[in-house]
């Protein structure tokens, strides 16, 4: 039972590491990216191919994995964002960083291969741990240091103080001579560098497997629809809640049944709540 | 429209049934003729997808599932249960319908992102219980699914069928766009406000869509098995339901004759050029940031600039003069 606990707080943190990607994202440009997922199946994909294929040295693959992530992000933001919302068009972000989803996905697929291969050991360590195995915990620290991360970042520093003017409003922050277009790059940097790691940190939870972008767009997704769009706490507790109820509903009924239960509380939460739990009420435009 | 202009589009639509009609005749072999039947049954789906995405503007991208849900339904109705298959195809539209609502019930009343979400939720759903549902489905294995009988049960009747089914829903579609309705849906698609503060009922408008766009789904489904003689999950991935989606944006929003054009080419392309279809989704997911980064609308807009460039339209002159007697009339109303 213990271990059914364990299980779904590691696999709750990543979809947790996923959700605050999307709000950092969200909050300067007010885009969901389809390719959200995506930062953290190159950082596991990347990791692995530094580590277990190059051999390198394991900061040197962190790091790799980090700047994959924020290279990725930092493209998405260059070609399918940027030019996108200039045009001010509601739908045509989401068509886009689909697009480029895809495309990655496909990459990556012709590239790696279409099966789900094992990440290397980061540290050295036994495979008859139980639940003190590292493939638990370091997704869980992985996502603990971005949160507590990202909420110094956004309190103690200058740029942290620009990321929330803009996200508050755009046009203001602009006036005030912000330059809104470098904010919302540098936000797409961060958060592929937060995508990067925590992708990096769960690869041995999730293995190096190229369908995992979209899933974990899916489920983090989820995780921010339940705890509402915008708040970072609400992204850890819903990407927490998502993860114990797939595990449970694993251990249970089976892993059949993982993504009908996530996807029935998703729902359930849209129609009780639909701004999440911790979200801000939206206005209905009139 | 001129007298002209009409008589040449009739002449055009006629000219187009009948090299429909006799494709059959035309084509080399049994190969290409297959593919002219995978082209009919997909774009039976996006025809009604046409109405969700191209008219209201509701970017469904999970359509997968309610084809798969078809698919089973007619491989276990016609297949397990030997119901004749015509009634079987009439139930998997039904049933594809019934599913619709109730995917649309929930889903319909988020915004855009959250309904894509969703959608594409529905088909991991349906493609994970698929798995699940052993004795139903035959889980991982996969289910035979039995052809038509006589006279479609050759390769040139079941075409027949196929184009039958899709012009009779090409045409229900036709209908919906020109008339009153698709005004609405493109009201809803362009401001869901203004479509609001004319009295359209933007919920009620966009479900009825969606259950349509669920019975040819469900349809498409049932004769999609058929095709395939058999099914499993792996047929019904999440890529397949991007491929529909892409075939319509890239044909163009707000046209039947541009997603229709998308689904042929994009079917047919990798079939005839090889090295594309080892790219697959690479290529459609390119196709689909060409267009959206460079022309939103589609290149059946672009197609219909060309043409007006190279046969400009005469602009006709209208006088504006007022009309004593009508205004004399309106004076005198509003005397009484």
């Amino acid at each position: 039972m213990l271990n059914v606990i364990v299980y779904g707080l590691a696999i709750g943190a990543v979809y947790a590491a996923t959700a605050l990607v999307y709000n950092v994202m969200y909050s300067t440009s007010k885009v969901l990216s389809v390719s959200t997922g995506h930062i953290s199946m190159l950082g596991g994909i990347f990791g692995a191919y530094f580590l277990a294929q190059l051999k390198l040295p394991l900061i040197i693959g962190l790091l790799g994995a980090i700047a994959v992530g924020a290279a990725f992000n930092y493209l998405t933001e260059l070609i399918a964002v940027r030019r996108v919302l200039a045009r001010s068009d509601e739908h045509l972000w989401l068509l886009s960083t689909l697009a480029v989803a895809t495309m990655i996905s496909q990459i990556m697929a012709l590239w790696w291969g279409t099966e789900p291969k094992p990440f290397p050991r980061l540290f050295p360590q036994g495979f008859s741990q139980g639940i003190a195995d590292q493939k638990y915990w370091l997704p869980i620290g992985a996502t603990i240091i971005g949160a507590v991360g990202l909420e110094i970042f956004y309190r103690r520093t200058m740029y942290g103080k620009l990321f929330i003017a803009t996200s508050e409003d755009a046009f203001a922050a602009r006036a005030r001579g912000i330059n809104t277009d470098r904010i919302r790059a540098l936000s797409y940097v961060l958060s592929g560098a937060l995508g990067g790691l925590a992708g990096f940190a769960a690869g041995q939870l999730t293995f190096a497997y190229f369908a995992l972008g979209f899933a974990l767009t899916l489920n983090g997704f989820i995780a921010i629809a339940v705890g509402g769009l915008g708040s970072n706490l609400g992204a850890v507790i819903g990407g927490i809640a998502l993860g114990m109820m797939s595990s449970f509903a694993t251990y249970f009924f089976g892993g059949e049944y993982q993504q009908t239960v996530a996807i029935g509380v998703l729902i359930l939460v849209l129609i009780v709540k639909p701004e999440g739990l911790f979200g801000s009420k939206q206005v209905r435009p009139v | 429209m001129t007298e002209h202009s009409r008589g040449a589009r009739i002449a055009t639509l006629v000219m187009g049934a009948v090299f429909l009609v006799a494709l059959p005749f035309i084509v080399r072999d049994q190969y290409q003729l297959h593919l002219a039947q995978l082209i009919g049954v997909y774009w039976i789906l996006i025809a009604g997808l046409n109405l969700v995405i191209g008219y209201s503007g509701q970017l469904s991208v999970g359509h997968v599932g309610l084809l798969a849900v078809g698919a089973y339904g007619f491989a276990i109705i016609a297949g397990k249960y030997d119901f004749p298959p015509l009634l079987a195809l009439i139930a998997c539209g039904a049933l594809g319908g019934l599913c619709g609502f109730l995917l649309g019930l929930p889903s319909l009343r988020l915004p855009g992102f959250y309904f894509a979400m969703v959608t594409l939720a529905f088909a991991v759903i349906v493609t994970e219980q698929s798995v699940a549902q052993t004795d139903l489905t035959g889980g991982g294995v996969g289910l035979p699914v039995p052809g038509f009988a006589a006279p479609f049960d050759s390769p040139e009747g079941f075409y027949w069928l196929i184009l039958a089914v899709a012009a009779a829903i090409t045409w229900l579609t036709w209908n919906i766009a020109r008339l009153m309705w698709g005004r609405a849906l493109i009201g809803v698609r362009d401001s869901e406000v203004a479509a609001r503060s004319v009295g359209i009922s933007v919920y009620r408008v966009k479900l009825i869509v969606f259950v349509f766009s669920g019975v040819t789904a469900g349809i498409a489904g049932g004769l999609f098995a058929s095709l395939q003689s058999y099914i499993t999950p792996d047929t019904f991935i999440f890529e397949l339901g991007l491929f529909f989606f892409t075939c319509i944006i890239i044909g163009g929003r707000g046209s039947i004759f541009g997603p229709f054009v998308g689904t042929v080419i994009l079917t047919a392309i990798p079939e005839v050029v090889a090295p594309l279809a080892k790219l697959g989704n690479f290529f459609y997911g390119f196709l689909l940031l060409v267009v959206v980064l460079l022309t939103p609308e589609g290149f059946g807009r672009l197609f219909q600039q060309a043409l007006a460039r190279f046969n400009p339209k005469v602009a006709e002159s209208t006088v504006v003069a007022p009309d004593p007697a009508l205004l004399r009339k309106a004076l005198q109303r509003a005397e009484d």
